[in-house]
């Protein structure tokens, strides 16, 4: 502008679009310059009047920075092997300058419960967390454990000037304090990402991305679509919906199911219209919302915003990935759940809400949905193994750069990872690592014979890589998982056994029926629902409960002692090692919402697919034939996690709910009497001769 | 080789200017300039569109958003926020360079269309009566024809005064004044030799060439109208003054900043619609 006021001629101007480019450019720099100004400015203000006015840690620190690196079900009795091996010579070092340790799970070793033990420091009693899912008092049906979605319509104005419009409320239903707000209360920032359980986020001092839990655009915890000209089949497709369409030539009109409008709620979900224009035996393109993309068979393409429109220039974005899966005789195309677009997204998915939005600014779009990698494509035989590896690396890859974007930006302070992608690869890969296991093929494809071996070796590259960036005597490393894993090679109804030990009534035409639909509440004492429990049907906490309070204890006891004497008619193993008392084993004030019974499975034992969402089968005991071949919802004893640090740790047996304590010690914080973990005592960092390490591996 | 060019180019961008402008006489001066403004604006983003590396500059954009957005999320430490303040730097620099595609290639039609424009709104024609001066500027080695010049009145124009002639400048002047309508044409003798400066008298829109340029390219490029005289010409260049034109939209000098206003504005309305990263 001052430009072209300045000369007397036209020539200061050279068109809208480079004349907003350099006028951008230039305003960039100067807002960099004063920024950079203000900052060095006001920065020793800052601080003196952080130091004089907030509350900081009543003890020196011991460390700057301490660095959590969460990988979910690495489990110490693999990674343990695999060391011997010599195939992990990143976590041999980290071993080697400090130690291995297995680490204690929760009861049950689930995700959920464990990451929510390990963030407060407290055991389940306290937390509220006790599996995935819990039972509604009033209809039995389960519902997510962790968070509560409401919705609800707020107003303003007043009289015919007042204008309602929709909201939702989410309700984080983990109780207790993460230890990064007790952090936060002392000054110490925080950048944690992608933990479990903390969505909806939470104030914190620094940042904070959800993880599990985070649903995406339709409101589900992650529903991929499948759209084939394959003739309609009876039955669903569990976590997935099919769409059954026409192909006229070599065009396939499709519609893209968004959440429902918030604006016309009675009008269904929204539709977004694509088309696949198919261009090759095994490419095509696709149109949606205005632009095109090219689809080759058997690749995914990058992230693609979809657009929903709920009004006048009003939308809601997700952000999807689409795979031409077939186009030969039949067509088939995969497009994994709509995301949440973390550039524009619809719910605040972390804290502060633009920290999502810096990330895919940063980094480009990126898997926002809690449970990300799409198990249940893989399960259901849509997606090929090579799909469904594809996707974890993928997502493996854009949570790096977000990690280490973290520790570049956290010189000092607290900084925690989870990566997921190993519980699910783990989950969906077991049947290739386990030889007796029933869903294992006869030929076990090559490229996926040490699929889960590659995965220990890739999480190892990404240690080595992290310890690169925390080589340093001020930064204490902790690589650690909140559980291991198993085999699961037979399913256990649990519902059936309840049955035929005359605790539940099913009626027959209704057995299979989803969320206990076919039980009779009237006759049923005990049912189980979810992953490890069993609730007794008590009067008072369930509409339709018929065991008098006082009588709860003695059928716990009954039901206990006979489960723990069930044997595998196949094996004659016993398929229980333990079960819990919920009133025994938990403390704390929520302890009565925990399930009455907790079952700790024998390793390569599991609750059954029909019986975790509430069906009843006929029989006890079954195969596992799916892809989901690994699991953890065992006693805790089988699956230990490790616990991997650069500084020894000297306390023996540490226990995943001892690191919020710990992490709050090395910072110098209080410890609150609330939380039952004790602190770790952290050793010294040993001296690692490297090349010694180096020959050791050649003869490994 | 640079004054050749200008003078092919504005061959080019005259008839096409005469014929796209024509509506500017008949328009409202706020009307045209914002009409133009608007058009020339999206076709120009449009360009810059197809011209330069979308995706580069959308990665550029969110980079140089990502260490805004870092500054405050990590503000805590000093290093980390230097850190992003000069990603934020290269960022814009990197920004800056992937517009010089679009700008070279920009920049040419741009002149054009300004110069053209500038014919219609930077002055207004004289009325009848009006009193204006025309200046001829000589070649420096030209003493001679500093005394030997004349204009040679016709029904159109009549002189008032002058010659005023000036030697040490090489300059010759003469107050004249308009007594009919239309685009006339003023000639010049200096030996055999005649010279031809239009003239413009009447309407409130006409282009109106103030100056028939010498050969220089930025003279061209500023008065593209009137072919400039050649480089061995004693004729150096011819200049009427003509009054300014006064509105705040489509009067002298203003004309520009409105229109660089209208034009930002209308592509700034139109980026969402056209998909453009800027």
């Amino acid at each position: 502008m001052v430009a072209v006021i300045s000369t007397t001629g036209v020539l200061g101007y050279i068109g809208p679009g480079a004349g907003f480019a350099l006028a951008g450019s230039f305003l960039a720099i100067f807002a960099a310059i004063v920024s950079a100004l203000m900052m060095v400015m006001f920065w020793p203000v800052r601080r003196l009047f952080r130091l004089l006015f907030k509350k900081s840690p009543p003890k020196k620190p011991r460390f700057k920075r301490v660095v959590v690196l969460g990988l979910d079900g690495l489990d110490y009795g693999l990674t343990s092997r695999l060391l011997n091996e010599g195939k992990l010579p990143n976590l041999a070092r980290l071993r080697d300058t400090g130690n291995l340790n297995p680490l204690a799970s929760t009861l049950p070793p689930i995700s959920p419960v464990a990451w929510s033990s390990f963030q407060t420091g407290v055991n389940p009693g306290k937390h509220n967390i006790f599996d995935f899912l819990r039972p509604d008092e009033k209809t039995y049906r389960p519902k997510l454990s962790s968070v509560e979605i409401r919705s609800g319509k707020k107003s303003i104005g007043y009289g015919p000037l007042k204008f309602r419009f929709p909201t939702s409320d989410v309700r984080m239903l983990r109780k207790s304090k993460p230890f990064w707000s007790v952090l936060s209360d002392y000054g110490i920032f925080n950048c944690v990402i992608r933990v479990p359980i903390t969505f909806p986020p939470e104030k914190l001092r620094g940042v904070q991305l959800s993880a599990m839990c985070v649903p995406d655009l339709r409101g589900t915890q992650g529903t991929f679509s499948q759209y084939t000209t394959r003739e309609k089949s009876e039955g669903e497709k569990t976590g997935g919906e099919v769409h059954y369409v026409n192909r006229n030539d070599d065009t396939v009109e499709c519609e893209l199911l968004g959440p429902p409008n918030p604006n016309k709620p009675d009008a269904g979900d929204m539709r977004l219209p694509f088309t696949v224009s198919i261009t090759g035996q095994q490419s095509a393109t696709l149109t949606i919302n205005g632009t095109q993309h090219s689809l080759k068979q058997g690749e995914y393409t990058d992230w693609i915003s979809v657009k929903f429109r709920t009004g006048f220039r009003s939308n809601v974005l997700g952000v999807c990935r689409f795979m031409l899966l077939s186009t030969d005789s039949q067509f088939d195309l995969y497009v994994t759940p709509i995301h949440i677009d973390p550039e524009h997204p619809a719910m605040a998915i972390g804290y502060p809400k633009v920290y999502p939005i810096y990330l895919a600014k940063q980094q480009g779009p990126y898997a926002t949905l809690g449970l990300a990698e799409d198990t249940w494509g893989l399960s259901e035989e849509v997606l090929e193994d090579q799909h469904f590896l594809q996707q974890c690396s993928d997502i493996d890859i854009e949570r790096e750069a977000m990690f280490f974007d973290g520790l570049e930006k956290v010189p000092e302070g607290f900084c925690v990872c989870v990566f997921d992608g190993t519980d699910r690869m783990q989950h969906m890969f077991w049947r290739y690592l386990d030889e007796s296991h029933p869903a294992r093929p006869a030929k076990v494809p090559t490229a996926f014979a040490t699929a889960i071996e590659d995965l220990y070796g890739r999480m190892d590259d990404l240690v080595g890589r992290t310890m690169a960036k925390c080589d340093d005597d001020d930064t204490l490393l902790m690589v650690l998982s909140d559980h291991g894993f198993n085999t699961f090679r037979r399913c256990i109804d649990l519902n059936r056994w309840l049955e035929e030990n005359g605790y539940l009534v099913v009626n027959d035409d209704e057995r299979n029926k989803d969320y206990l639909a076919g039980v009779d509440w009237s006759k049923t004492r005990a049912f189980a629902i979810g992953l490890t429990g069993i609730f007794v049907n008590r009067a008072g906490k369930f509409d339709h409960g018929i065991v008098a309070p006082e009588d709860a204890a003695e059928l716990r006891d009954e039901i206990a002692a006979k489960l723990r004497d069930l044997v595998d008619p196949n094996s004659d193993a016993k398929a229980i090692k333990s079960v819990y008392q919920a009133v025994k084993a938990y403390r704390g004030p929520y302890k009565e919402n925990a399930p009455d019974l907790i079952v700790g499975y024998a390793g390569g034992y599991r609750v059954s697919w029909d019986s975790a969402v509430g069906r009843t089968n006929t029989t006890i005991f079954s195969d596992n034939t799916k892809a989901w071949s690994g699991d953890h919802c065992v006693d805790p004893s089988v699956v230990p996690g490790v616990l991997f640090a650069n500084h020894e740790i000297v306390t023996t047996h540490p226990r995943l709910l001892d690191i919020a304590p710990t992490v709050l010690e090395m910072f110098g914080c209080p410890v609150p009497d609330y939380m039952d973990g004790r602190v770790l005592e952290v050793g010294d960092r040993k001296a690692v001769d490297l090349s010694a390490q180096e020959t050791e591996l050649e003869v490994a | 080789m640079l004054t050749q060019i200008a003078v092919s180019l504005n061959s080019i961008a005259n008839p096409i200017g005469q014929v796209l402008l024509a509506p500017i006489e008949w328009l409202p001066g706020w009307l045209s300039a914002t009409l133009i403004g608007v058009v020339t604006g999206v076709l120009m983003l449009v360009v810059f569109k197809y011209t330069s590396n979308q995706s580069a500059i959308k990665r550029t954009r969110d980079q140089i958003k990502a260490n805004m957005l870092a500054l405050s999320l990590f503000k805590d430490d000093l290093g980390v926020s230097l850190r992003s303040q000069g990603r934020l730097l290269t960022g814009a620099l990197r920004l800056i360079l992937h517009a010089l595609i679009p700008l070279a290639v920009l920049m040419i039609p741009m002149i054009l269309i300004l110069g053209q424009m500038s014919l219609w709104y930077q002055a207004r024609p004289l009325r009848i009566g009006e009193e204006s001066v025309v200046t001829v500027q000589l070649a420096d080695e030209s003493t001679d024809a500093v005394q030997a010049i004349t204009l040679n009145t016709n029904d159109a124009v009549e002189v008032i005064a002058g010659p005023v002639r000036v030697s040490s400048k090489n300059m010759v002047c003469w107050k004249v004044m308009p007594i009919r309508d239309g685009q006339h044409q003023l000639e010049f003798k200096i030996g055999g030799e005649t010279s031809l400066k239009e003239f413009v008298v009447g309407g409130a829109f006409e282009p109106t060439s103030q100056k028939r340029p010498a050969w220089d390219w930025n003279e061209v490029v500023m008065h593209p109208r009137e072919t400039p005289f050649a480089p061995d010409s004693i004729v150096q260049s011819i200049e009427v003054t003509y009054p300014q034109r006064d509105a705040l939209t489509a009067g002298t000098n203003n004309w520009v900043i409105y229109w660089f206003v209208i034009s930002m504005v209308a592509a700034f309305v139109a980026k969402p619609f056209l998909n453009v990263n800027l």
